[in-house]
Formats: structure tokens, C-alpha cells, sequence
């Protein structure tokens, strides 16, 4: 009989396991085991990528889980049945949730209940029996194995014994051997494996050292002893067990009487519950479908009506009514409590969703591509991804959903936060015993980004001080290998899982770091792959900040409705051809103001390409350029194939959606909808590459077989590949277009609503509250700073043209005290700064800083006279307490505030200030530097020098190294082109400087207009305050 | 003017440069903190754009070429000895006030000779590596503000006048108290001191009141004493270790400038100098220098020393200097008075040294094993000079043979058939192995590839009976010890 391991840790042990469950399943195709068991510690975190790896190596993969008990032993269990596996999921969830994260401990008294369905080891030294042994010897060890045996039975308890090539370890399995022939219990052979290969020891190791917080060489003989525990195979074991046989051959009895594999969860999406007496799901869907159709189209007829048809039948046939209905209700809830809620993906090709009003592009009109949402193929769900407000409203719906289904029936899904560049070089740098400085110098060097290094990581390490080239070598190559190794479990930004019944029967669920919130052990690749259905409730700063800048439009009696606004306003697209986008969704960024005044939106559809073009995908794709030549007549329109005329035409014959990539699929390689559908997976998948590949070739011999050209072949499957680096599909354009069009709309025709909405929403966006400021004052805006007597908490328009800025923009008062203070207010107004003092309950720093800022200059004659009184309040002295305060406006004796001192403190209590641009004050002293508005008239060519406050550092993946640095200035925004060599000459200025002085060559090309910098220079002595800046995003 | 302030800036970055030759000239700063927290404490004039409280990252940034450097208590601690020492030849009632700031009490003396005094003791003291600023006026604080300001001495004559135009910071506020008088525009300490006092009571309390006062410059306060060092002696240990004699010369001209200052200070002149030269191979080279001359003069001693050094050499590389002066009037000696009678303990080091002296001092200690699986792996250390109590049983004894093991090891050559041991040729056993067991696997320090180690080990049977144990490690086959 073959030997089957029972006991393997994966790096989901987190710190505890030298492998990801990939690894292990390489391992142990390669090592020809008819099955592994994986045991990770309190969870089933990896069975379902062991799963799949499973799968694909030939081999079976058992569940598992090392449970630790509350006495910090650590009992193996399998899971040998479905109920095992629910009961198990329900144990582990019981003790997590009532534990802080990661801290969860199961109790001997729950074991004993729920045990049923699985199969215990006795463990190794953390087992209990072994733990028992080597403490407090056989008596103890006995005692600890008598408890198991009465949980488990002589059936379902093994007694496990593992040999590590250590000269030590047979005494105690003489002993655990004698033990199980007394008790009648069979012994199994494991090799407690924690690594897939000898040399993944490495990473175990380095882990150890990570969870003692030592280094390598103070760890000592907490270190591994030998590279042992890898995976082995039946030659391997057997020879260590020759004389042992049936600890052998009875792993392979265990495995055969286990039934359960990860894919027999038996889960069911939770059928909708409010469904009227006497209809069904799909009834009552049709009902309200047709009936939001007739509200969308006025008649249902033609194409809309045969797409509506196609579609419910698909629904029906494919049983996804109640998943609609439950993402209709939950829009409903949306709406109701006054939240936005937009649907974005490819729910958006859906005719269903538009009429149901999850989404709002009408995919009929735009003829989109239903298959890439649903098509009779799929064997997953649909995917519907909700926009909503972030914060609080966002929150709301999520606890709502709690609420509607359980605190055990819906939990969000899990992000695996993994080990990265930065953190991976942290780690193992730590535990090499590289000092701080070291790592925060190669931290500095290191950027994050999704760009390739332009400087080798080993150049890197010797610039950040590491000059131990001996140890390089090792230390770079226990960095590969622990690279993308699970560090800890995140949450997904918004997914969140439902079942019918409770959701902690198929899958473990646990306490996120967030009060409120519970995650599930897997990832959304996961869930998919198991056919876990996901809802995504995301939320967006943008959709906040239109819902808020709705609410004081209809407040003023301007009411906007974002779904009738026109489409087609010249205003908006001139703004846009202008690229003066500063705050407008997706069209902000400095891409895509480089971008826009080529590209000249001049329709709805304009936009939905100028969101989705400047994408590391048609960038990638080398789609870019070839558009917007062929969109300006510079270059004729051609197809890589005539057959792909109908698919191109709307984007000029370059492929700039993932639906044409798929359209293609169909068409030219004669791919079925389920087979676009794989297409469409493997484009999405971003763990490997392989399925992607696997998928190019079969496109590329399915089109070669059609008879598609070679050149034509090679330019669709580069498109191809290149989306799998990030591209959008059209509906998903088309939705964002719609918040990117709503906003430009805003800041047109409601500029102060729009720039309300979005400094009431802050952090969002590309840009800081000054550059904002700065941006609506070009546009003719007054900003009024925060004024106890007349601001509010939040910001707000008090005229057409002027805003006043709200107390929550000072830094450092307390959001209660805010509240309370501005209720006192509307009770009766403040007549003195002394009464504000007596009646409100702001401490002596809040004081200080609204005084500083000049919100109280109106009970006061200036600034300092206020501070000059604030101080006096509540003076924290036994000996001057109580002392009477003479009339601070006639007594103040401190002189006002100069303006530069007026705009530091804005700086240092606000981080703007209503006033002039810093640079402004520093003009002076840089004669020859030209503010940004006039390069526009500045010949292209020309050596400039410009200067200003850092408003954005960037560094695109798709742009070979290049940075792009944002300067500001009192006249608005100038944008530099950084070489990569001059980039890395001067990385520590650029990157953290908060001024620069450039100097270098002007560009103008079609109006886009860059310096490439040739020489660049901190601003670092003119004092000026310094400014947020959006680095590297 | 009664007291006087000795002030040297930036004094901990003084010490690190006064001790390191090599940093003459160059972009230096102090840091403090670790890590990503680190931050300039101090820089050097070299260091442009380089200031107190910048990140280091960004000081790097700004100057390339800057060296970094934590704060060297040793070097700080002799630096300071010559401070005081130099404060001591002013007046005997001396305060160590805070590092690099001594506070002298000049009352009954001379004003105008004192004066002059300070001026000398300022250009001294800068001679032996201190740049120091002297302030002399009626009150501990006045004088210290005046040292702050000085350039680089300053004799405050009206103590109003002076202090109006300082800044805030000379009087010390806590960083609230800094903050809020930042926001209300003071900046010195005569806008301060504009402000009614019992008005700043109201508003920053007592505390407030004392920085207003200190502002005025009323506060004033008794001095702590120190005594002057009268040891004349001054030592140096060298990490690295040196080869050549300019760092030693470097390192006697600190010394006697230091020792030089507190011979005057105790009004007394060497007689006779006595240097030591500890070398890496624990010899010592010691010469004693009869002076022709008692003298207190430091060209006159480095002449000794200069002329002497040229001629020697020594076996080993210099790992310390010691330098002692013998005053001229040496104090009165009671010996025996403060001897302990505990002689065993010192005669038991003094044969382990002598045993060290014989058989290397790395083979003597107490040996201790080291937290590794490498096997056999120990390091000796110094013997306890208390038995540690006996350990509890352990709860599962040692079972089966003892392994008496070879130090070192005997090579062996092994013969091998399906990757077991078969027979053993060694200068101790050679004979066929009847039966074996193994291999068992150990490794480690992997992470160093020069330390890197694994062993194989078997243990062995051989036809005469005998049971050996065998390891293979890199270096190929040996009988690491007998089982019996």
C-alpha cells in the first residue's frame, strides 16, 4: 500500500509553514502520494488551493486542520465526511470569534461534542501525548492520550510517529509505539511536514525567526535541525519505517475512509425570502423586471424586450433568480436609506440589472456583450459589483446584510496579504540580522509599485549599506523564496459571501480587525473556484461625494439628478478636451490629463474610452497611441482581420475592451460561450500565469485553424495578454464613465457643490483639500476658512460661488466636541469669545488650534488675540486658577499676524490655506523660475526652470522607469518627466523633498505639456509650509 | 561678574570628532533614535542643508558625502574631563552643570584677571579639540545665556540690555509652552518679558512664571560641585587595533592635554610619565619617563614621547595606551587600610591567568554549551565566581550508551555500500562494521555560507565489537567518539 501524508502545514499556517499549498501540491504530484492532508493551524485556510493543485498534480487532497487547544496543544484532525467537515468549520468558528484575531483557542469541551466525522493524530511535539512526554513524562503522556481516546474512540484516533533523522526522537516514539499496542490504536507514519522541499527549509526557518522576533543567529535551537520535514515519498518513508510496515500501510487506510473533498460543501446560495405568496423566484423576477423596464425604456419592444426574454430564460435555466432578487433588495435598501448605489462590472451588459436598477448603462442601446456577464456555459455565478458611497453609508448596507442574514450566514471574504519587495526584504533582513538603518535605507531605494526596478535588488542592498557580499547571494535567494508567502489574513475591500444557512458550516469564519465585521478563511479565488457566491459593496469616495453634493444641490433648490443629466453637454466636454479635471473621477490623474487634450472627448462613449484607455492594459497592449492617431486622421483605421470589423469598429480597430477580446474568441477562434468564459477567467486570474497560457494557445491554434492571418493572430493574442496586466471591460467603462461624466457635470455646472462633496469626503482622489482649494479658486470659487460662528462640522455653499469650510477640516478636533459646539451654537450664537469659552467643551489644543486658524477672529480682534484669551481658560495651575480674566479685546497685548505666519499656521492646523499659494511668497527668491501657466505660451523646446509643492509623484509599471512629478504653484499645475537615471541619481530628493526646483527641456505636444527634467533640487530653505502629496498610487 | 559658563555646542558631535581623526574636515552628524526613526541630532558646518531633527534619510539626501555617527559615550566622558579640568585651572568650585556646560563660581576673584582667564582657557581648550563658548555675568543663568551667544567669549555687563534681543529658546521653554508663544509671536526673550508677568500666571502657570523670570534674567540658583579628578592618569582602548604611531601620538597629545590641564588645576606638575602600550598579543609594552624637568607643558612631554616611539616596535598591533603623570607632590598613602583579605579569589584568577599564559587564554573557562544542534558545539567562559545550585532531574534520564567523545575528532577513511557504512580505517579503529544505524542529519547556518555546516552521523558497530560513532561532514569521514 502507497504511503499517504496525513500531517502537512502550508505557509497559511502563517509563520508556521515553509510552502504555499501549490508548493505542497508540486511536491507531492512530484513524490507520485495518492493523497496529502493538509493541516494548517486553526484553519482550512489553503484546502481549497491544495484543491486545486490537487487536481492538477493527480493526487487527492484531504482536509485537515491542526486544532490548538486551550492548553495550547495542538491536536491533527482529517476531515472524513461532509458533517465532519460542517462540524469542524463550526468548532473553529466558535473559538475564533470569540478571540481576538489569531488568537483563537478550541475548548476540550466543545472538541468532545464536535468531533464527529473526523479522524484524530495524536500530533507531534505540540500534540498533546507528545507535549504530555517530554514535560512531565509517561504517566502525563498517558493521561493526555486517554483523553483523546475517550473524545475520538480506538477508531478515530491514530497514534502518529514521525522520524526526522534525529538521534533523539526514538525514545519517545518507543514510547508512543508501546502506548498505541496497549491501547489497541493504530500507528501512522507522517513526516509532520512544514515545507514542500529540503530546501524550503530555509523559509521555515526564517519564519520561526519571524514569530520569536530573533534573528537566525540568536534563534539557536528554536531553528530546524535539519531540512527533514519536506515532503516525502512511499521509497522515503518506507525506508524509515521498514521496521514499522503498518505505520505504512495504515495511512493508506485512513485515506481510503475518508469520503470529503473540499468540493462536496454541499453550499447553496440563499434563496430570496420576500417573494409574494403564490409566485416564484422567477416569476416574481420577471415582474419586476418588465415592470423597471417599463420605467427605463417607456416600451419593451424590439431588441429590448428579445434581450429581456434571453435573458430571464437564462436566469431561470441557470437558477440565479434569488441572486438577483437578493441584489435588487439590497439596492432597494440602498435607496431607501438615501444611499447611492450604482452596479458597475459586467452586471452592466445586463438588460436584467438595468431594469432592476442595479446598473445604470442601458446595454441594449449600447449593444454590450450579455455572454461576458452570463452566458449558458458559465458554471459559476454572475458577478454584480455595487458602487456606493464609502464610510459610513457604505458600512451601513454591509451591516444590513449582516443583519438580513446572520451573523453566521454572510461574512466578507478574505484578502491574503502577502509577502511583497518592501516586506519580504523586512523580514528576511531582519531575521539575517541586517540592521534597521539598512532596511529603511533599501525601504527608501525600494519602490512598491507595479513597475520593474530600474536598479538591480542586490545593487539596491549595497546602496542601502549591506556590503556583505558572502551573505548577498543567500539572502537574495531566501528572499525568492519567500516571496509571495501568505503573512496574514486581510479582508476583501468589499466581497461579501452569503449562504443559505449558516455560511460558518462550509467555511471557518473569523473576527476581521474591524468592529462589526467577520471574514471567511478563503480569498475570492477561492470562493469562486468553490462557487461561493460573492457580492461586492464597494465603496467610492466619488460616489460620496455626489451623493453629498446632490443633497446641497436639492438643499438649494438646484436639484440634480445624476441619471438625467445630458450626456452630451459641450461645457463638460470642453472641460474635459482642456483637461482641467483636477477632482473629477478617473480623468484626474496626470495620465490622463496628458491624454485627454489629444483624445478631445466629445461624446459619452469618449469618455468611457478615455476611462478605460489609460490602463496599464492598452497601454501594455501598445493600444493607445494607434487610437488616438487613427482617432485624429493621423493614421488610417485598419483590422488585424476583416472578420473583426463589426467587434473594432467602435474603437477604431484596436481591441481596448476585454468584450472584443472575447467577441474575437467567439468569432474568429469559434470559442463556445463557456470557453470565452474560461478566457474571461484566466484574463482575471492573477496568481500564475499558466491558465492565461493555456488559453493563448488554444486561441491561437483555434484561429490559425479559421484561417486568422499570423500578424493578425500575434497582435490578438498580444491584446490578450496584455489585459491580463489590467484592462476594463466595456460595461465596467461604461459604468465608471457614467460617475467620471456625473462629476465633470458637477464641476461645470455646481463647481461648489462638487468641490463640497468632495472635501467633505476626504481622503479621496489624486489630489489634496489645498490643491482642491487652490483648483476652485482658479474657477472662480471663494473659500471662506472654518469660523466657529457660522461654519458647520462639514463644509457647505453659502452662495453660488462661495464656500464655507467646515470645523471637521481642522486637524485635531474632536468630531463630538464639534457637534456639541455647533448645537450650543444653534441654540444661540456665540455673542463673545467668553461665552464660546463657557459653553462649549473644546480642550486647551483644540482651543489653541481654532484660535490659531482664525476661527474665532470673530468674537476677537485678530488671531493672537484670541490665543492671547484661550489660554486663560482653564489654566492647569492650582496656584493661578480661579484668578479673574480681564476684557481680552482691549487687553490683548500681542501684535497680529503677519501673512506668512497666517499661512504657516493654516498649514500646520489645516494643511491649506484659503489664502495664497505658498509659492507665491517664494516667488521673489526664484526670479528665473516660470510660474505654470505660462508654459502654455512658453516655446516648446525651451530650457525652463519650474518650482512649486509636490502634488503627485508616479511611476507607472507601463512606463519603463520614467517618473512623473506634479509641481504646484500659485498659478495651477506643471507636470516634469524624470529619466530613470536621474531618477535614481536623485531618488531620496525627489522622493522626499516637499519642493523641488526643475530644470530641463519644455515638451508641447497637441497641447500636453512636461518638462524633462534635467537637473532637480530640493526647496528645502525658504520655510514655506510644506503640502500633502499623493505619491506613487 | 560672578560666575562664568564654559559652553561647548554641539558638544556630543565635538566629542566624536575630537576622537577620530579622520573626521577633520569632513560632513558629519550625530543621530539619535534607530531605524526609521532616526533622526540628526546634531551636524557638523561641512554639513549643509543638514539640520537638527531632519530625517537621516533625507540628510543623506541632501548632502551625499555626510558621515553618520551615534553618540560615543567614551569619547563624551573625555571630553568632559577636559572640560572640567580647564574649568578647575579658574577656579576650584566648579559645577558639571550638563554635557558639555560647566558652571564656575568665580566670586573673590579677581574680575579682569578672570576675564583673561576665561579668554586663555577658551583658546586652550580649542587647541585640544573643544570649541567652547565662555560667558561670564551675576548669575549661573545670565552666564550661560552669555556663553550661548558668545563669540567666543562674552562678559555681560547689563544684564537687561543683553538679554532683550535673545531668543526664545536661550530660556528654555517646554515644547507646549514653545508652541503657544510661537503662536502668539514671541520670539525673544525681551517680547516675553514685555508681557505682563502675572498675566503669563494665567495663562501657562507657574511654570510659565519661571520661564518669564528666567527670561529676565532673575533666576539664579546654587551650584553643585564637583571635585576635580586627580588621578593624572587617562587610557584609550583601539577598536580596531592600531598599526602605525600616528594614531598613537593622536591619542597621547588628548591625554596629556587632559591630564596637563588637571595637574595645573591641583596646582601641581609630573614629575615623572609613565606609558603603556597593551598589545593584541596581551604583552605589554610599559616605559617610565623621568621628566629633566617637572612640568606640566604638553609639547614638552610629547618630545618624550615622539623620541621614544620612533624606536620601538612592537611584536603585536597596539589594542591600548595608558598614560600616567606622577605629580610632583604625590598624596600620602596608607596602605593596607582598604584591603579586603580576600585573596583567594584573586590568587585563583592570577593562576588562571598564569594557566592562560601557558595554554592560551581561549582554552581556559568554564565551558558552556552553545544554543545550536551543531554537535560538540561550546565556548569557554568565565568561570562563575558562584556554583549556580544543581539543576532538577531531567524527566527522562540518558538511556543507552554514553558517548565518550574524541577532541578532536579522528579522521577516518569509510567504506561505504549502499550508502552505508561498511568498514572504518582510522588511526584509532580499522575494521569492518558489522551493523549500523543512521544516518542521522543535522545542518545549519545556512545563512552564512562560510559557516554553513551539516553532518551526517552514524553510529557503528564494529566486528570486534566496539561502537563507534561516525560523522560525515564536509571534510569527509571521522570517528567523532566511542559509545560505551
Amino acid at each position: 500500500m502507497a504511503y499517504t501524508e496525513l500531517h502537512a502545514r502550508s505557509a497559511f499556517s502563517f509563520l508556521r509553514g515553509g510552502s504555499d499549498p501549490d508548493a505542497l501540491g508540486r511536491a507531492a504530484g512530484h513524490c507520485h502520494l495518492p493523497a496529502l492532508a493538509l493541516c494548517d493551524r486553526n484553519g482550512v485556510y489553503g484546502a481549497v488551493r491544495l484543491h486545486m493543485a490537487a487536481k492538477e498534480h493527480g493526487f487527492r487532497a484531504l482536509v485537515g486542520c491542526e486544532l490548538v487547544m486551550e492548553d495550547d496543544t495542538v491536536v491533527p484532525v482529517i476531515v472524513a465526511t461532509k458533517d465532519g467537515y460542517h462540524g469542524l468549520c463550526e468548532l473553529l468558528t466558535t473559538a475564533h470569534l470569540r478571540s481576538a484575531k489569531g488568537e483563537g483557542r478550541v475548548r476540550w469541551s466543545e472538541l468532545a461534542v464536535a468531533n464527529g466525522g473526523l479522524i484524530a493524530l495524536t500530533g507531534d511535539e505540540e500534540g498533546p501525548v507528545r507535549h504530555a512526554w517530554l514535560r512531565r513524562g509517561a504517566n502525563a503522556a498517558d493521561a493526555a492520550g486517554q483523553k483523546l481516546m475517550r473524545i475520538f474512540g480506538p477508531d478515530r484516533l491514530c497514534v502518529e510517529l514521525q522520524r526526522h533523522l534525529l538521534l533523539d526522537e526514538e525514545e519517545q516514539n518507543d514510547f508512543l509505539i508501546d502506548w498505541a499496542r496497549m491501547n489497541g490504536l493504530p500507528l501512522v507514519a507522517t513526516n509532520g511536514v512544514t515545507h514542500a522541499t529540503p530546501r524550503a527549509r530555509n523559509v521555515a526557518d526564517i519564519f520561526t525567526c519571524v514569530r520569536a522576533h530573533t534573528t537566525l543567529d540568536k534563534a539557536g535551537r528554536r531553528l530546524a535541525r535539519n531540512g527533514e520535514r519536506h515532503v516525502k515519498g512511499h521509497a522515503a518513508m518506507a525506508a524509515l519505517f521498514s521496521d514499522l510496515p503498518e505505520a505504512i500501510t495504515n495511512t493508506e487506510r485512513i485515506a481510503e475512509r475518508i469520503a470529503f473533498t473540499i468540493d462536496q460543501l454541499g453550499y447553496q446560495f440563499p434563496d430570496f425570502d420576500r417573494v409574494p405568496h403564490g409566485q416564484t423566484q422567477i416569476e416574481y423576477l420577471r415582474r419586476m423586471t418588465y415592470f423597471g423596464a417599463q420605467q427605463r425604456y417607456g416600451s419593451i419592444v424590439g431588441d429590448v424586450e428579445s434581450q429581456l426574454q434571453r435573458e430571464l430564460a437564462l436566469i431561470d435555466k441557470l437558477g440565479f433568480s434569488g441572486y438577483f432578487l437578493i441584489v435588487w433588495d439590497l439596492c432597494a435598501f440602498a435607496r431607501e436609506s438615501g444611499i447611492m448605489v450604482q452596479g458597475r462590472g459586467s452586471a452592466a451588459n445586463s438588460a436584467v440589472c438595468y431594469a432592476l436598477g442595479i446598473t445604470a448603462v442601458d446595454p441594449v442601446g449600447r449593444k454590450l456583450l450579455f455572454e461576458r456577464f452570463l452566458s449558458e456555459g458559465r458554471t459559476d455565478w454572475p458577478d454584480i459589483d455595487l458602487d456606493l458611497p464609502s464610510g459610513d453609508d457604505r458600512e451601513r448596507v454591509i451591516q444590513h446584510v449582516y443583519e438580513r442574514y446572520g451573523r453566521r450566514g454572510a461574512a466578507m471574504t478574505a484578502n491574503v496579504i502577502s509577502l511583497r519587495g518592501k516586506s519580504t526584504m523586512r523580514e528576511v533582513g531582519k531575521a539575517f540580522g541586517l540592521p534597521e538603518d539598512v532596511l529603511d535605507r533599501f525601504s527608501s531605494l525600494f519602490h512598491s509599485g507595479d513597475y520593474p526596478q530600474t536598479v538591480e535588488t542586490k545593487q539596491q542592498l549595497k546602496a542601502a549599506g549591506f556590503t556583505d557580499d558572502a551573505r548577498l547571494e543567500v539572502l537574495l535567494d531566501t528572499c525568492q523564496q519567500v516571496y509571495a508567502l501568505p503573512r496574514h489574513l486581510g479582508q476583501h475591500s468589499g466581497g461579501m459571501v452569503l449562504s443559505a444557512g449558516n455560511l460558518s458550516r462550509f467555511v471557518p469564519l473569523e473576527n476581521a480587525s474591524m468592529p462589526g465585521r467577520s471574514v471567511l478563511q478563503w480569498d475570492k479565488t477561492d470562493c469562486e473556484d468553490l462557487g461561493l457566491v460573492k457580492i461586492d459593496l464597494l465603496g467610492l469616495g466619488m460616489v460620496a461625494a455626489l451623493q453629498d453634493a446632490a443633497k446641497i444641490c436639492a438643499a438649494r433648490k438646484e436639484p440634480v439628478d445624476f441619471a438625467r443629466i445630458p450626456t452630451d453637454d459641450p461645457a463638460v466636454f470642453k472641460m474635459m478636451q482642456e483637461a482641467d479635471t483636477v477632482g473629477c473621477f478617473q480623468i484626474e490623474s496626470r495620465a490622463q490629463m496628458a491624454t485627454l487634450p489629444r483624445m478631445r472627448p466629445q461624446t459619452f462613449y469618449d469618455v468611457a474610452i478615455q476611462v478605460a484607455i489609460i490602463r496599464p492594459g492598452p497601454i501594455q497592449g501598445d493600444a493607445v497611441n494607434p487610437y488616438l492617431e487613427r482617432r485624429n486622421g493621423r493614421q488610417p483605421v485598419t483590422y488585424p482581420d476583416e472578420r473583426t470589423r463589426p467587434i473594432l469598429e467602435r474603437t477604431l480597430g484596436v481591441v481596448l475592451f476585454q468584450e472584443q477580446i472575447l467577441r474575437i474568441a467567439m468569432d474568429l477562434g469559434g470559442f463556445s460561450a463557456a470557453e470565452a468564459d474560461e478566457l474571461r477567467r484566466a484574463i482575471g486570474f492573477t496568481r500564475s500565469d499558466e491558465r492565461l497560457n493555456r488559453m493563448k494557445d488554444k486561441l491561437a491554434v483555434a484561429m490559425s485553424r479559421n484561417g486568422v492571418s499570423a500578424e493578425a493572430s500575434a497582435y490578438i493574442l498580444k491584446s490578450l495578454a496584455s489585459f491580463a496586466l489590467y484592462g476594463f471591460p466595456e460595461s465596467h467603462a461604461l459604468s465608471f464613465a457614467l460617475i467620471a461624466y456625473a462629476s465633470a457635470w458637477m464641476k461645470v455646472h455646481r463647481p461648489a457643490a462638487f468641490y463640497v462633496g468632495i472635501i467633505n469626503n476626504m481622503p479621496m482622489g489624486f489630489y489634496s483639500v489645498a490643491s482642491l482649494i487652490q483648483d476652485g479658486k482658479r474657477h472662480g470659487l471663494r473659500f471662506l476658512p472654518p469660523c466657529i460662528e457660522r461654519s458647520d462640522e462639514d463644509s457647505r455653499v453659502d452662495s453660488t460661488d462661495t464656500i464655507r469650510l467646515g470645523l471637521k477640516t481642522v486637524r485635531g478636533l474632536r468630531q463630538k466636541t464639534i457637534r456639541d459646539a455647533v448645537a450650543t451654537r444653534q441654540k444661540a450664537p456665540f455673542h463673545s469669545l467668553e461665552d464660546f469659552l463657557q459653553r462649549t467643551r473644546f480642550n486647551p489644543t483644540e482651543r489653541r488650534a481654532l484660535a490659531l486658524i482664525g476661527a474665532l477672529n470673530g468674537l476677537s480682534a485678530h488671531r493672537r488675540a484670541a490665543l492671547w484669551r484661550v489660554e486663560a481658560q482653564d489654566v492647569d495651575d492650582e496656584l493661578f486658577r480661579g484668578v479673574p480674566i480681564e476684557n481680552e479685546m482691549s487687553l490683548s497685548p500681542l501684535e497680529m499676524m503677519t501673512h506668512i505666519e497666517r499661512l504657516r499656521a493654516d498649514y500646520s492646523s489645516l494643511g491649506f490655506t484659503v489664502g495664497a499659494h505658498p509659492m507665491a511668497l517664494a516667488r521673489p527668491y526664484l526670479p528665473d523660475a516660470l510660474p505654470a501657466e505660462t508654459l502654455k505660451t512658453t516655446r516648446a523646446g525651451a530650457r525652463v526652470k519650474i518650482a512649486g509643492s509636490v502634488a503627485c509623484r508616479q511611476r507607472p509599471g507601463t512606463a519603463k522607469g520614467f517618473v512623473f512629478v506634479t509641481l504646484e504653484d500659485e498659478t495651477g499645475t506643471a507636470n516634469a518627466i524624470i529619466r530613470p537615471q536621474l531618477f535614481e541619481r536623485e531618488r531620496l530628493v525627489i522622493n522626499l523633498e516637499p519642493a523641488l526646483v526643475i530644470t530641463g527641456r519644455l515638451q508641447n505636444e497637441q497641447g500636453v505639456i512636461h518638462v524633462m527634467a534635467e537637473e532637480i533640487a530640493g526647496l528645502p530653505t525658504l520655510g514655506l509650509p510644506e503640502q500633502a502629496s499623493h505619491n506613487y498610487h | 561678574m560672578n560666575f562664568a559658563v564654559l559652553f561647548a555646542p554641539d558638544f556630543a558631535l565635538q566629542a566624536v570628532r575630537r576622537a577620530d581623526p579622520e573626521l577633520r574636515g569632513k560632513p558629519v552628524a550625530l543621530v539619535l533614535g534607530e531605524g526609521r526613526k532616526a533622526v540628526v541630532a546634531q551636524a557638523s558646518a561641512e554639513a549643509r542643508e543638514v539640520t537638527p531633527g531632519l530625517a537621516v534619510t533625507l540628510a543623506f539626501a541632501r548632502c551625499p558625502g555626510l558621515v553618520v555617527r551615534p553618540r560615543d559615550p567614551g569619547a563624551e566622558a573625555e571630553a568632559t574631563r577636559l572640560l572640567l579640568a580647564a574649568a578647575f585651572t579658574l577656579s576650584p568650585r566648579v559645577e558639571h552643570t550638563d554635557d558639555g556646560w560647566c558652571t564656575i563660581d568665580l566670586q573673590g576673584t579677581d574680575a579682569a584677571r578672570s576675564a583673561d582667564q576665561l579668554r586663555a582657557c577658551v583658546v586652550e581648550l580649542a587647541a585640544a579639540g573643544v570649541a567652547v563658548r565662555a560667558g561670564a555675568a551675576a548669575t549661573p543663568l545670565l552666564a550661560y545665556y552669555a556663553a550661548q551667544r558668545a563669540q567666543p567669549v562674552c562678559v555681560v555687563q547689563d544684564a537687561k540690555e543683553f538679554l532683550q534681543p535673545l531668543p526664545l529658546d536661550v530660556a528654555e521653554p517646554t515644547t507646549t509652552h514653545a508652541e503657544i508663544l510661537r503662536g502668539w509671536g514671541i520670539a525673544t526673550l525681551g517680547q516675553l518679558t514685555a508681557l505682563p508677568k502675572d498675566e503669563i500666571g494665567k495663562r501657562l502657570g507657574t511654570e510659565g512664571v519661571r520661564l518669564w523670570e528666567r527670561a529676565a534674567g532673575e533666576a539664579t540658583r546654587v551650584l553643585r560641585l564637583v571635585e576635580a579628578e586627580k588621578t593624572f592618569m587617562a587610557e584609550w582602548e583601539y577598536e580596531p587595533p592600531i598599526e602605525s604611531m600616528e594614531p598613537l601620538l593622536f591619542r597621547l597629545r588628548r591625554f596629556a592635554e587632559c591630564v596637563a590641564l588637571e595637574l595645573r588645576g591641583a596646582s601641581v606638575v609630573a614629575e615623572r610619565l609613565s606609558l603603556a602600550l597593551r598589545l593584541e598579543d596581551d604583552n605589554e609594552h610599559r616605559r617610565d619617563f623621568r621628566l629633566p624637568e617637572p612640568s606640566a607643558n604638553v609639547e614638552a612631554w610629547m618630545r618624550v614621547f615622539h623620541a621614544h616611539l620612533e624606536s620601538v616596535t612592537t611584536a603585536a598591533r597596539v589594542v591600548g595606551v595608558r598614560l600616567v603623570a606622577l605629580p610632583a607632590r604625590p598624596p600620602e598613602k596608607q596602605d593596607g587600610l582598604f584591603e579586603t583579605g580576600l585573596r583567594d579569589p584573586a590568587l585563583f584568577w592570577e593562576n588562571l591567568a598564569r594557566v592562560g599564559a601557558i595554554v592560551g587564554d581561549d582554552c581556559v573557562g568554564t565551558p558552556v554549551v552553545l544554543d545550536t544542534w551543531r554537535p560538540d558545539a561550546i565556548t569557554l567562559e568565565k568561570p562563575a565566581e558562584t556554583v549556580p545550585p544543581p539543576e532538577d532531574d531531567p524527566v527522562h534520564p540518558p538511556r543507552g550508551l554514553t558517548l565518550r567523545r574524541l577532541r578532536p575528532p579522528w579522521p577516518a577513511r569509510v567504506e561505504c555500500a549502499a550508502e552505508r557504512p561498511t568498514a572504518i580505517d582510522s588511526d584509532l579503529v580499522c575494521d569492518t562494521i558489522r551493523e549500523c544505524i543512521g544516518p542521522f542529519r543535522l545542518g545549519g547556518q545556512w545563512w552564512k555560507p562560510q559557516d554553513a555546516w551539516c553532518v551526517e552521523v552514524w553510529q557503528a558497530e564494529t566486528t570486534s565489537g566496539a561502537i563507534y560513532q561516525l560523522a560525515r561532514t564536509r571534510a569527509g569521514w571521522c570517528v567523532e567518539g566511542v559509545l560505551d
